[in-house]
């Protein structure tokens, strides 16, 4: 019979490496129509995080992510950067890609200064102009200014920049120190369906509530839950590298290595939680990896929920299930007609390993 | 005489009734309104927008050119001889016959390799195992062929001769100072972490109930889509070119120039696309041989994983074994909490410290604690590397620390939110390690993720059986 159970997990994960340096440079170029190119040395390994930079390099200078195109990832033509990897390429790659857009800004502002007869620092720019703060009809449009600024004034505007995130190094003796620039914070809870015949499981639903500060993208961020939800429940029902006693790998094939189909991902409701963090880009945080680290606890527990068994050893397969739930009923007396059975609950519940 | 007024062409403008009649007024808006909206690209501000990706496109057309795709004139195609044996010493690698066949070109061992280490922090990995084998996926050598199925063939012809040795690969086993290092002299604890804050002993002792749980994790693989893949070009005046599937190219050619014992000036490494990453594609695989076979033939080299050497020659994720204990108040309150992790460090540390660090600092959870004692250690084991993955430990220890947090609040008859709330963390909270938290939402990411869920206390087994 099918036996359904709720459970949740939250977590906090942190951004960027464990205090060791982990800087991320990055140049901006504005063209003459008011277009611009961003060079980065980060990698797009399909998160979207190359959209992402385009999107903050757009929002600092007033343009259109359409208007950013990125070159990424040759050593020959991109600036450092310390890669795809700690979560850290909206908050590290991407402030260095917004002081680099700033730099590039202000070499806009300060040829349409004297245009718009006001001082730089009363300049900003929006929807694809520069216009005098406050007077937003006092405006010329980027790029007039920025052919301007190659043709007449003889500066086209570039920035470069680099941004590591601030740490304090771990005393040795008692762990103490600033490890990380930033944290995020988030709660998934599971629902599943366990045949106590058989101990499968069958992950129903998943509501993920994540919080990664600014959301520069929401579909990239919702993109992202979906993707470390399927790999959470890899993690936590099926996915096990087997060795022999030899130490050979006995399931290097996907075949015997069962992972997650499209088939085995639930209905996954993702949340982004309202935040804003100062330190980052325009608020931003980051989500990568976060989105699969409370999947296996939450579905742990959900099992818990509907049949009472404890598993204390990952992955929940239908076998280890099964054998969990063939000890606890061993280890229940057989009672009849002596009142109501005492069943799971916390006491003399047997535990897997 | 001034010129007569043109005749209006009277029988052609009555042949065209519709001039004549008057015309009906446009109407000011047609339905239904068709607003041309631009999409999430074009829109300002930029941020917050659910900008479609520039790349999604081609993806979608699949003209996305992986590494696979990417051809060059005189391409070599390369293979590499794996160990198949877990721990080894390597007594002789007899390359002879391979070379003698039609269509190899080239093959180097280890000893090729000028400088035959790397890894991101301990160099303990060598490029193709030259003396001694630390896992069965190691490399012993590799081939370049003009096609990949001469190349497969060819490392059947290679003969390598090994002496066995016993292999370690219980994790607990190898913390134990008595077991032989495998990277010997030294022990098999490569990584140590501690952190330490308040009292625990005390904070047990005034605690009402005191909870214990062991919890194990296994080893995963990231299974990319796209397997590894390289190609490598050494050119006339000595600069070498490489295409890989790495996600952080700025260390790759430090250690592609470390290794082959050439100025970084003469490496160039591009990451093309990457179909998918996961942290697998954090550290170079096999482009330093790749880049010997392309200087020794003059040719392009070209090396794509099989699926089993990207399970058995490439990182996965660390095996953890957890003890997790707790004191807790009657009403659920955590007073104390001490925690030993043990990482299954496999045959190379590769990004273990890392995994060490975060797996220790994030081991108590997002929960206000001031008693704490967290200790790790990594081990060496002959089993594939394990380096970084997605969440580099945390999803093992939250599978700890939220399966002990349930197990408290069963027993205590909380309600599992209930005692998240209790004790999760607050803006200001300090973590660990005493750092003061900012933009922490901890609890509102529990409260808007029970909402929606629509979370109403314990569910059946925890009221009484599943039924």
């Amino acid at each position: 019979m099918k036996r359904r159970g709720r459970g949740m997990a939250c977590m906090w994960y942190p951004i960027g490496f464990t205090v060791a340096a982990n800087p991320s440079a990055a140049v901006v170029k504005i063209n003459e129509d008011g277009t611009a190119t961003l060079l980065t040395g980060t990698v797009e390994t399909g998160q979207g995080s190359l959209t992402i930079l385009a999107q903050i390099v757009a929002q600092e200078l007033g343009i259109a992510t359409d208007d950013v195109h990125v070159v990424s990832a040759d050593t020959d033509s991109t600036p450092m950067d310390t890669g795809a990897i700690a979560s850290r390429t909206t908050y590290v790659t991407g402030n260095a890609a917004k002081m680099a857009a700033e730099k590039a800004k202000l070499t806009l502002f300060e040829v349409a200064a004297p245009l718009l007869g006001v001082k730089p620092t009363q300049l900003e720019a929006q929807d694809h102009k520069i216009f005098v703060k406050g007077f937003p009809q006092r405006n010329m449009h980027i790029g007039d200014v920025a052919n301007h600024a190659r043709v007449v004034s003889g500066q086209p505007p570039i920035g470069s920049a680099s941004f590591n995130p601030e740490t304090l190094a771990l005393d040795p003796e008692t762990g103490q120190g600033k490890p990380f620039g930033t944290y995020v914070y988030a709660t998934q809870i599971a629902e599943v369906d366990v045949d106590d015949e058989t101990g499968e499981v069958e992950v129903v639903r998943i509501v993920a509530s994540h919080d990664c500060g600014t959301a520069i993208n929401p579909m990239l961020v919702e993109g992202q839950v979906e993707g470390g939800v399927a790999m959470g429940i890899g993690f936590a029902l099926e996915e096990e590298m087997l060795f022999d006693a030899n130490g050979r790998h006995i399931n290097p094939n996907l075949t015997n290595y069962i992972m997650p189909t499209s088939l085995d991902t639930p209905d996954i409701e993702v949340d982004i939680v309202d935040s804003y963090d100062p330190t980052g880009p325009f608020g931003a945080k980051g989500v990568g990896e976060p989105t699969l680290v409370p999947t296996a606890a939450a579905i742990a527990n959900a099992i818990y929920d509907a049949v009472g068994v404890r598993i204390m050893s990952l992955p929940a397969t239908a076998e280890k299930v099964f054998k969990a739930l063939q000890a606890k009923r061993e280890q229940q007396p057989k009672q009849i007609g002596a009142g109501v059975p005492q069943n799971g609950g916390a006491n003399g519940k047997p535990a897997v390993q | 005489m001034a010129d007569k007024p043109k005749v209006v062409d009277k029988p052609d403008v009555l042949q065209r009734p519709d001039i004549l009649k008057p015309q009906a007024p446009a109407p000011l808006v047609t339905f239904p309104v068709e607003v041309v909206v631009p999409e999430g690209r074009q829109q300002t501000p930029a941020v917050g927008q659910r900008a479609s990706r520039a790349d999604g496109r081609l993806h979608g057309l699949g003209q996305t050119k992986y590494i696979d795709d990417m051809y060059f004139p005189n391409m070599l195609f390369a293979k590499i001889k794996r160990a198949g044996i877990a721990s080894a010493l390597i007594k002789s690698i007899d390359t002879k016959e391979a070379e003698a066949m039609p269509g190899v070109i080239a093959v180097i061992t280890g000893r090729d390799i000028p400088c035959n280490s790397f890894g991101p922090s301990l160099k303990d990995q060598p490029v193709l195992a030259d003396t001694r084998v630390f896992h069965a996926g190691d490399g012993v050598a590799a081939v370049a062929a003009v096609s990949e199925q001469i190349a497969t063939e060819a490392l059947e012809k290679i003969k390598v001769v090994y002496e066995p040795l016993t292999p370690v690969l219980d994790p607990l086993e190898s913390l134990k100072l008595e077991t032989p290092g495998i990277h010997a002299p030294s022990a098999n604890i490569y990584g140590h972490k501690i952190i330490k804050k308040g009292d625990v002993e005390k904070a047990f002792a005034e605690s009402d109930h005191i909870f214990e749980g062991s919890f194990r994790t296994q080893m995963v693989e990231h299974v990319p889509l796209e397997p590894y893949a390289c190609i490598a070009q050494w050119d006339a005046n000595g600069r070498v070119t490489i295409y890989s599937t790495l996600g952080r190219i700025t260390l790759g050619r430090a250690d592609v120039g470390r290794t082959l014992g050439i100025p970084m000036s003469r490496v160039r490494i591009v990451a093309t696309v990457v179909g998918g990453n996961f942290g697998g594609k954090n550290e170079i695989r096999a482009e330093p041989a790749l880049a010997l076979l392309s200087k020794k033939t003059g040719r392009p080299v070209k090396c794509v994983y099989t699926r089993v050497e990207e399970f058995t020659s490439s990182t996965t994720r660390h095996p953890l074994i957890m003890d997790y204990k707790t004191g807790v108040t009657k009403q659920g309150k955590i007073l104390g909490r001490k925690i030993r992790l043990v990482l299954d460090g496999g045959a190379y540390c590769s990004w273990s410290e890392t995994t060490l660090g975060k797996a220790c600092i994030l081991s108590a959870g997002p929960y206000n604690i001031e008693n704490l004692h967290a200790e790790a250690f990594v081990v060496y084991t002959n089993k594939t590397m394990t380096g970084a993955m997605r969440g580099f430990g945390a999803p093992q220890v939250c599978f700890a620390y939220e399966s002990h947090m349930d197990e408290i609040a069963h027993t205590l008859g909380i309600d599992p939110l209930e005692i998240r709330l209790l004790n999760a963390f607050d803006e200001g909270s300090l973590s660990p390690t005493s750092q003061k938290l900012h933009s922490v939402v901890v609890k509102e990411s529990l409260l808007r993720a029970a909402k929606l869920f629509g979370w109403n206390g314990l569910g059946d087994a925890g009221k009484g059986n599943g039924a």
